[in-house]
């Protein structure tokens, strides 16, 4: 196999949340790849557990059961501190309730990865170059007339544009965004999304993307279609990495439950 | 470089933390204030209890026989003041003949005619040596004292000989030559007496033979001038005279009741003084002999420091320091309190915060700090307020509370109950860090609760929040 290696390899996922005194279990067992510049997009009712996947493969959850590797390095078996590491230098998170923070301005909050990336004397000594990487951003993506405002001062989409030049501040090769339009109206949607994608192809990202809409998974390389937990099937639309052969998804079939 | 960022922005931002610091500021300039006027309360107390008294005393008991051969100390003051002066620690000591009496009106009346006490006044007598009383007391410094609402022109002449009749008092040549006393410038005063003025003394003295007492022939004196110590009721009740003259009123039977010492360094010397002049004194046989080993505690003898003979009242002063302490302490819980909740309720507010740090890559060493130094910034900010107020509302209060007092007509410090016409205030600046440390150091342990809580807070379910 001439594969790239995928940028997320999950195999096996479970997760079960206690409710009371009984367990219930949401993840039946997952196996997921995304691969360099691929499209993805992961589909399914409300409840199905796609949120709940996506915040184990970006290394914010942790699973039950099973294993999530970035570039190869096993995310759950590292230290605190690594997998803090990993998920501010490898992975870019785009929310559907943008979460920006609200005492910091556009910019501010643009460059916030690099603050956390750097102590205070490093940060410093870099400060003019991520600012402008900041400005640059949020300049290509039409506010530069928004830069000192604060989150509550713009609208949903404006707020949107800020959260996705935060998460490509410090180039991460994953992007991860759980609905990212669910919040807006449909052309600002479309704006947004025009947006993502365009930066989606220029750096060659990697892109999970969750959404209820067809007309946008349409536009993807490859849609995942979950249902109570498991994934039931995928459709192929470009094949991109190693995506056509993934030996866990005959297409239409589910993973067997365990 | 976010931890920093972070903090000072959501303090700047959020004005609601400022109570924390608030709280932190009010706490510590609270304590600097009541440490100040505690410490200035207790130096008076410990000062005012000293009062006049010598940092030794040495007051032999002339009736009980030294030994077997019912041998008594010698009356004479000459061997034993300078068996005490050979002592190297020793600065000055002088002996002092000391009785009690009465102060009889000057209008005619006696004093038996007064039964109810009203009218006539129960003072000492000091018989003084001069100028060895200056150098063992305060007296010089009493007799040249001058104060502002004193009265004027009332104080001896000629301080080498304060005894001395007052210039403009005209003797009678027919008259046997009058003694001269100095009285307590507030008694003087209540008195109505003037320098030069005639008054009359009474007493008792003790019959050596049968032991009881016998009333005295009464004395007419020349007040020859007033003084004023910093301890009214001693000026109230002393009366000095020359130690001869109260000798020779009072029959001779003693010519000293006792020494007064001054110790070159009481703080230093008076332990080891103390055993060394009962030891050498009781060898030759001016005081009783005592065991040589000196127990602390044993002050009921006929060598006392000052600290012996105000022992229940000083520690008492020692209790009201320890009861301070928890005070301040109890005081500065509560400071921490305020922090504790404020940051406590920042934490849940910002808990959709928390969980972006975390998605965006900090750690929870990092976001445990974010709220440590919250906490942090807030106390120090508030502690360095804090102690910038304290001083100066110690250094001021007094202007304050007569500015209170003349604005609101109310009044805080009640100058007639104490003995002092100011709040004292003592600065201590040890007291103060301390003060100031502690409260940022409750202030951190008190943050670290809810900084905690945010460090170990699940990203995810802090992003669920909407
Ligand atoms: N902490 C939790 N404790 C118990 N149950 C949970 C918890 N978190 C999520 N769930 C449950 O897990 C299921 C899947 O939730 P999840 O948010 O992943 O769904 P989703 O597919 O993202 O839905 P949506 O499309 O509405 O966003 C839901 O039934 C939810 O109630
Ligand atoms: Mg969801």
């Amino acid at each position: 196999m001439s594969d790239p290696a995928p940028l997320i390899r999950a195999r096996g996922i479970r997760r079960s949340y206690a409710v009371g005194d009984r367990t219930l279990e949401i993840l039946h067992g997952v196996d997921l790849d995304l691969y360099p510049g691929e499209r993805l997009c992961l589909m399914g009712a409300s409840g199905t557990g796609k949120t709940t996947l996506l915040n184990i493969l970006g290394l914010l959850d942790r699973p039950t059961a099973g294993s999530v590797h970035i570039e190869g390095r096993d995310g759950w078996s590292l230290s605190v501190a690594e997998r803090a590491e990993l998920r501010n230098q490898r992975m870019g998170y785009v929310f559907q309730f943008y979460h920006l923070f609200a005492e910091l301005n556009a910019v501010e909050n643009a460059v916030l990865p690099a603050m956390i990336h750097h102590g205070a004397m490093a940060y410093m000594s870099h400060r003019k170059e991520y600012r402008d990487r900041a400005l640059d951003l949020l300049t290509r993506f039409g506010l530069a007339e928004r830069l000192k405002h604060r989150p509550g001062k713009l609208s949903g989409g404006e707020q949107q544009r800020v959260a996705i030049a935060r998460a490509l501040l410090l180039n991460p090769p994953i992007l991860i965004a759980d609905e990212p339009t669910g919040n807006l109206d449909r052309a600002t949607g479309e704006k947004v999304l025009e947006l993502l994608f365009a930066e989606q192809e220029r750096r060659g990202l990697g892109l999970l993307l969750v959404t209820h809409d067809d007309s946008l998974a349409e536009r993807c390389d490859r849609v995942i279609y979950m249902e109570d937990g498991l994934i039931r099937g995928q459709r192929v639309l470009r094949s991109v990495g190693g995506s056509t052969d993934s030996p866990e998804l005959p297409s239409g079939e589910a993973t067997a439950p365990a | 470089m976010y931890r920093f960022f972070l903090s000072q922005r959501y303090i700047r931002m959020r004005p609601i933390n400022w109570i924390g610091t608030l709280s932190i500021f009010v706490a510590v300039s609270a304590l600097i204030l009541i440490l100040a006027i505690m410490s200035g309360f207790l130096e008076k107390s410990r000062e005012h209890l000293r009062g006049h008294l010598s940092d030794l005393v040495i007051a032999p008991s002339f009736d009980i026989p030294l030994n077997s051969n019912g041998q008594t100390p010698p009356r004479a003051a000459g061997p034993i003041l300078e068996a005490v002066r050979a002592h190297p620690s020793v600065q000055a000591a002088a002996a002092q003949m000391v009785w009690f009496g009465m102060l009889v009106p000057p209008r005619g009346e006696t004093v038996l005619s007064d039964p109810s006490g009203m009218g006539m006044v129960m003072v000492s007598f000091v018989g003084v040596d001069i100028p060895d009383e200056y150098g063992a007391t305060s007296l010089r410094k009493d007799l040249e004292i001058k104060v502002e609402n004193g009265l004027p022109g009332q104080r001896p002449e000629n301080l080498d000989d304060p005894f001395a009749y007052p210039k403009d008092y005209e003797r009678d040549p027919d008259e046997r030559p009058l003694d001269c006393i100095l009285m307590g410038e507030r008694l003087a005063a209540n008195w109505g007496l003037r320098k030069g003025d005639q008054v009359e003394l009474a007493t008792a003295t003790l019959d050596p033979d049968t032991g009881s007492f016998r009333q005295a022939a009464n004395r007419t004196v020349v007040l020859a001038g007033t003084y004023r110590s910093t301890f009214n009721e001693m000026d109230l009740s002393r009366i000095y005279m020359k130690r001869e003259a109260l000798a020779d009123w009072l029959g001779r039977h003693g010519q000293y009741s006792q020494l007064v010492v001054k110790l070159r360094d009481y703080e230093r010397d008076w332990v080891q003084t103390k055993a060394d002049l009962r030891q050498e004194l009781g060898q030759r046989g001016l005081i009783h002999p005592s065991p040589k080993t000196y127990t602390p505690g044993d002050f009921g003898w006929e060598i006392q420091t000052w600290e012996d003979s105000r022992h229940s009242m000083l520690a008492a002063i020692e209790n009201e320091r320890a009861l301070l302490g928890i005070m301040l302490g109890l005081v500065l819980l509560v400071a921490g309190f305020g922090v504790f909740a404020i940051l406590s309720m920042m934490v849940s507010e910002k808990r959709r915060d928390i969980g972006i740090l975390s998605a965006l890559g900090a750690t929870p060493k990092g976001i445990l700090t974010l709220f440590l130094s919250i906490g942090g910034l807030e106390a120090l900010v508030g502690a360095f307020l804090g102690v910038v107020m304290g001083v100066y509302a110690a250094h001021n209060i007094n202007d304050f509370e007569l500015w209170l007092s003349s604005t609101f007509g109310i009044q805080i410090f009640d100058r007639k109950v104490y003995y002092f016409d100011h709040i004292p205030t003592v600065i201590e600046w040890g007291g103060i860090v301390l003060i100031a440390v502690a409260a940022v150091g409750t202030a951190l342990v008190a943050a670290a609760i809810p900084a905690l809580r945010a460090a170990y807070l699940n990203p995810v379910d802090a992003l669920r929040y909407e």
